[in-house]
């Protein structure tokens, strides 16, 4: 089924009704193409709206303006009843006093008139999905008798079991430990593959999205920076942002000067850039963008060097430098080329990015250009081309949005330094939900007092 | 070595200092506690032991003994309290309202909880409102009951005035009902008796179970909607087993509350326990307990205590059994 | 396992082959039934949340509009639902022990108050130092005591009454006296709990670091620990205030002279003596004074409002 999103915002009225200013739009104008069977990761830092546009296409939040649509039919103003998708969420939310196989079972006992099934084609159909994910054996077990990864596979079932036309999953992985992570996020390919659901997935793992999407979407405060297959997003970024967000380790940048054709960093040319106007620059290179040599034109104060097998990375500092350390990988055969002190580099031209200081968009140079279009030309053709043209979203924008985001968690820290023998309290726990209940219960109704009071009596 | 050696001998009278400090301080929590614990010793500690004791000592009486009388041990209070025709209508009438009250309270609890729970405008107002019952005086409320559901009656023939209760009834083409009058029926009696109980005892039940609903993780809500569960089986499937430990809870306190039934039938028919000329007909066991104090018989008093005590206990031990088979976690 | 696979493979595009037929004017009438639905469960539970309140809030508008009435007024076979004119002479009819039949309910006012402002300083002051040496002290049986304590909470307050009575009767000879009313009831295990629990929650730290300064404890209790347990306490204080106003058993039992007489007592004795002439009881004038013992509380309930609930959430009982 493919998934088309037109225009879709979502604006969170501000918490403080007086102050109008305060509203936050979470999802900004978000046109986008989801073709049929595909695997798609949304893919953001936190707070970037990627978990609020999942929930718009679920239906649980209805958008501000805008519309969805699975194939041709319209479904903004369906519940999520009637939208026909399986959503799974980030702490699962398996009903905790229900068997696995209960689970699963509920979705199914729901449905109504032509639609509903007997009973053995019910069990049948629960059987069928918990091989698919290979949980049959745990049928009978209560969720809190499973391990991560298994509640992980349960709630995938539940989400399989009425055969969906959408699938979608709110940060699959986020909970599983690092060696869970890479093995079940095989297990969620294989299972695309094999049922061919459409499925979008939430993640703020670049890594993540980029091992098993077939197709990114990188979002920033609301806004899809750019789209595309995950191997052309990192080879061809459209702005910093996207050069920053996607790789490891990330991507250096420097201070740069473009002048007459000719990159200039620290005041030393270290690169022809044929086609580039002259203007103040970010410079991105990638870890694997440079090359040892010993009369190389980038030279750097070499501070450490991980050997990581066949590669080796060379960590340096450079005064142009914005990240703190330059690292690059290195085959090992190059090392000869490095004294103590000093690393020179020379730079692959396909691996650097030069991004207007200002716009922090893309400046193209020499082969870069041609690459470039005829990517573009392909993605067009598919119809999925997105770049986000014009200003970025403001830094300071972020900075604003982000003080709103941490506020329930700083205050909490705070009544939790004050207390130290106070539990954890929810909210960690109901994530990006959970802030929109706001009444507290009569139960921790008190806490602004104690706190305001602890607060004097410790000074 | 040799710094420690020099620095201990000038120490040993500092030292004596601290340990007598230390002595004192491992006493002071006692120095503390003395008024709780001499107040809790002679008023709770000393009940328990005294009520067990005098349970066995046969027409026991506190003045009489304080003047110097001596009483046989035995179990003739008990059987006092078990013979006594009153004991079997107090059991019959703690049990029928205990049994009727504690569903129809908890479910109405229950569904004013979640309806609560699913509003946004008014919400406060209403649970304001919800919990007014909980902060007035079982007699004042129980006499406004009595004076709602009351009628004035001439010398026994018609009425002068029907009540507001009956008023209504004939206003919905019913028929007027003696509730609470001279010569009423126990089951009108019970009605009334029901009405109140349960009107009373819905605050604490739906403060407890908001306080559960609003503890439920909401992403369950929001995962059965996903699964498309209509609110019917989104009520039953989901909210009551998430809140079973909270409905265990106002259930058994529930229980343990409606054994210990009194003052609500003062308040209502005041101390004769019964509309006029049926005097004890809905007496209570803690009625009952109470009577015999006010007769001198605390012998009998602190029997009937503890076959009250006991029942409670067997209550609650079920009602524990049952819920640790249907609470889920 | 290839098999299975190639299974799963068919049925969801089987599946989207039934939305495929589902039309546009399906979706428009899916989402007119899902507005229409949800407006009437919202209608559905306003309604129902409506009925609810005016049940519960019926007897306290019955309790006012009646003690305004005039004795006709009230027993007229059709009742008004709005006093025709306000007969304030009810309300002072009642402080007239000529017109209660003796009560002076005045009196018993006062004594409630009394009993009430005095039985609460006193707890509080116990349960302030209780719960300091359980939460902060160290002292051998700490523990064991702690639990002894808990465990008495399980006993129903009726197995204590009986000998109560006979020691606050018989030996103290007590009978008829303010610490009668007063004493047996000063230390609640339950607010010693509640107490405890809030001084738990005040890190340690601030003692040792009050130790250090030379802060003797009683110091540290009054300007650290008391204005950090501030809602504790102010609970503590609403719950046992609304305890000694609504008490009625063990007044009863151990008062009956009506100096040391409380409200709710009076109040009882009150409804019987204005109803003993069936022909024409007093409603109006017992009213009147449930009114006066029952406004207060209210008052007090909508001021404290959270501290009540809270410190109710908890305790599980009433009173």
């Amino acid at each position: 089924m493919k998934v088309v999103l037109e225009h879709l915002t979502k604006i969170f009225p501000s918490r403080n009704k007086k102050d109008k200013n305060a509203e936050v739009v979470a999802v900004n104008d978000f046109d986008l193409v989801i073709p049929d069977g595909k695997l798609i990761g949304l893919l953001g830092p936190s707070g970037c709206g990627k978990s609020t546009t999942l929930f718009m296409i679920s239906g649980l939040q209805a958008p501000s303006s805008g519309k969805i649509y699975f194939g041709d039919d319209d479904v903004t103003k369906l519940a999520p009843e009637n939208r026909g998708i399986g959503l799974v969420f980030q702490n699962y939310a398996l009903y905790p006093h229900m068997t696995v196989q209960q689970n699963i079972l509920f979705p199914l006992q729901n449905l109504k008139g032509e639609n509903r099934l007997s009973k053995e084609e019910m069990l049948k159909r629960t059987n069928e999905v918990a091989k698919l994910v290979q949980i049959d054996e745990y049928l009978n077990r209560k969720p809190s008798e499973l391990s991560g990864g298994q509640q992980q596979r349960v709630a995938i079932a539940r989400a399989l079991v009425k055969m969906p036309r959408v699938l979608l999953l709110d940060e699959p992985l986020s909970n599983l430990d690092a060696r869970l992570r890479l093995q079940t996020r095989e297990e969620i390919r294989r299972i695309q593959r094999d049922t061919q659901i459409t499925t979008i997935f939430v993640t703020h793992d670049q890594e993540e999205a980029m091992s098993i999407s077939d197709f990114i979407v990188v979002m920033k405060l609301g806004v899809i920076m750019q789209t595309g297959r995950p191997q052309w997003v990192y080879d061809d970024p459209a702005n910093l942002f996207v050069a920053k967000f996607l790789g490891t380790p990330p991507i250096n940048v420097f201070k740069g000067t473009v002048e007459g054709e000719k990159l200039y960093i620290g005041g030393q040319e270290v690169l022809a850039v044929k086609g580039a106007a002259d203007q103040e620059v970010y410079v991105g290179i990638r870890p694997e963008g440079f090359i040892l040599k010993k009369d190389g034109k980038l030279a750097c104060k070499v501070s450490g060097i991980d050997v990581m097998g066949r590669d080796v990375s060379v960590v340096s500092t450079h005064t142009s430098s914005v990240n703190p350390l330059v690292r690059s990988i290195i085959s090992s055969d190059e090392m000869g080329n490095i004294s103590a002190e000093e690393a020179r580099f020379d730079l692959k031209p396909h691996k650097v990015f030069l991004f207007n200081r200002e716009t922090e968009q893309r400046v193209y140079f020499g082969e870069q250009n041609e690459a470039h279009e005829k990517m573009v030309a392909e993605m067009k053709e598919a119809g999925q081309y997105y770049v986000h043209e014009g200003p970025l979203p403001r830094e300071a924008d972020d900075a604003e949005r982000h003080t709103e985001a941490e506020a329930p968690k700083g205050f909490f820290a705070k009544v939790k330094s004050l207390f130290k023998k106070k539990p954890k309290e929810a909210p960690a726990e109901n994530g990006d939900m959970g802030s929109e209940n706001a009444e507290p219960s009569a139960e921790n109704a008190d806490m602004p007092v104690e706190k305001e009071n602890g607060e004097s009596e410790a000074e | 070595m040799e710094k420690t050696k020099q620095a201990k001998t000038p120490l040993t009278k500092m030292e004596k200092k601290i340990r007598a400090k230390a002595i004192f301080n491992r006493w002071k929590a006692w120095l503390y506690l003395l008024p709780a614990l001499v107040i809790l010793g002679l008023f709770t500690v000393w009940p328990i032991i005294n009520t067990l004791r005098i349970a066995f000592l046969n027409d026991y009486n506190g003045l009489m003994e304080v003047g110097g009388a001596t009483f046989s041990v035995g179990v003739k209070n008990f059987a006092t309290v078990l013979k006594d025709p009153s004991f079997l209508t107090s059991l019959g009438n703690t049990m029928l309202l205990t049994v009727i009250t504690v569903p129809v309270s908890t479910m109405l609890a229950l569904l004013i909880a979640v309806a609560l729970n699913s509003i946004k405008p008014l919400r406060r107002l209403l649970q304001t409102i919800f919990f007014l019952p909980y902060v007035t005086n079982s007699i004042a409320i129980g006499m406004v009951f009595m004076a709602m559901f009351n009628m004035v009656l001439l010398k026994g023939h018609e009425p002068i005035s029907l009540g507001i209760i009956n008023t209504i009834i004939e206003a919905f083409g019913g028929t007027r009902i003696n509730w609470v009058n001279a010569g009423s029926s126990k089951v009108a009696n019970m009605v009334v008796l029901i009405f109140y109980i349960v009107w009373n005892a819905l605050p604490f039940k739906i403060l407890v179970l908001l306080g559960g609903l609003q503890g439920v993780n909401k992403q369950y809500y929001d995962a059965a909607r996903v699964d498309g569960a209509s609110r019917w089986r989104i009520f039953w499937r989901i909210t009551v087993p998430m809140l079973s430990p909270m409905i265990a809870y106002v259930v058994i306190t529930g229980f343990i509350g409606g054994f210990k039934e009194y003052t609500s039938i003062v308040g209502i028919f005041g101390d004769r326990m019964g509309p006029v000329g049926a005097d004890g007909s809905l007496n209570t066991m803690v009625g009952m307990i109470y009577d015999s104090l006010n007769d001198g018989s605390q012998g009998i008093a602190s029997a009937a205590a503890l076959i009250l005590f006991v029942i409670i206990f067997i209550v609650t031990m079920i009602n524990l059994y049952v819920s640790k088979k249907k609470v889920h976690y | 396992m290839e098999t299975d696979n190639m299974e799963k493979i068919e049925t969801p595009s089987a599946a989207e082959e039934k939305s495929k037929g589902m039309a546009e004017k399906d979706i428009k009438k899916t989402a007119r039934l899902q507005l229409v639905g949800k407006i009437f469960v919202q209608i559905g539970l306003y309604l129902f949340l409506t009925v609810m309140a005016v049940i519960v809030l019926f007897p306290f508008y019955w309790m006012l509009i009646s003690s305004l009435k005039s004795v006709e007024e009230y027993n007229a076979l059709r009742p008004t639902l709005w006093p025709e004119q306000f007969v304030w002479s009810n309300y002072s009819m009642i402080f007239d022990p000529t017109k209660t039949g003796g009560l002076d309910l005045g009196r018993m006012f006062l004594n409630t108050v009394y009993v009430g402002i005095v039985s609460t300083i006193l707890s509080l002051i116990v349960t302030v130092l209780s719960a300091f040496a359980l939460s902060r002290l160290e002292f051998r049986g700490k523990n064991a005591l702690f639990a002894a304590l808990l465990a008495t909470m399980m006993i129903p307050g009726e197995l204590f009454t009986v000998t109560n009575y006979i020691t606050v009767v018989n030996w103290l000879n007590w009978g008829n006296t303010f610490a009668a009313l007063i004493v047996p009831f000063l230390v609640s295990v339950f607010y010693i709990y509640l107490l405890r629990q809030n001084f738990l929650q005040i890190p340690n730290e601030l003692y040792l670091a009050a130790k250090v300064d030379g802060t003797s404890d009683l110091k540290y209790l009054w300007r650290v620990m008391i204005p950090l347990a501030a809602p504790s306490l102010v609970s503590i204080t609403i719950l046992k205030m609304m305890g000694a106003w609504n008490s009625y058993i063990w007044p009863k039992l151990v008062t009956d002279d009506s100096t040391y007489q409380l409200i709710t007592v009076g109040l009882r004795e009150l409804g019987t003596r204005l109803s003993s002439n069936a022909s024409s009881p007093n409603f109006p004038a017992q009213m009147a004074a449930v009114v006066l013992v029952t406004v207060p509380l209210l008052i007090v309930f909508i001021f404290f409002r959270k501290y009540i609930m809270r410190g109710v959430s908890r305790s599980g009982t009433k009173g």
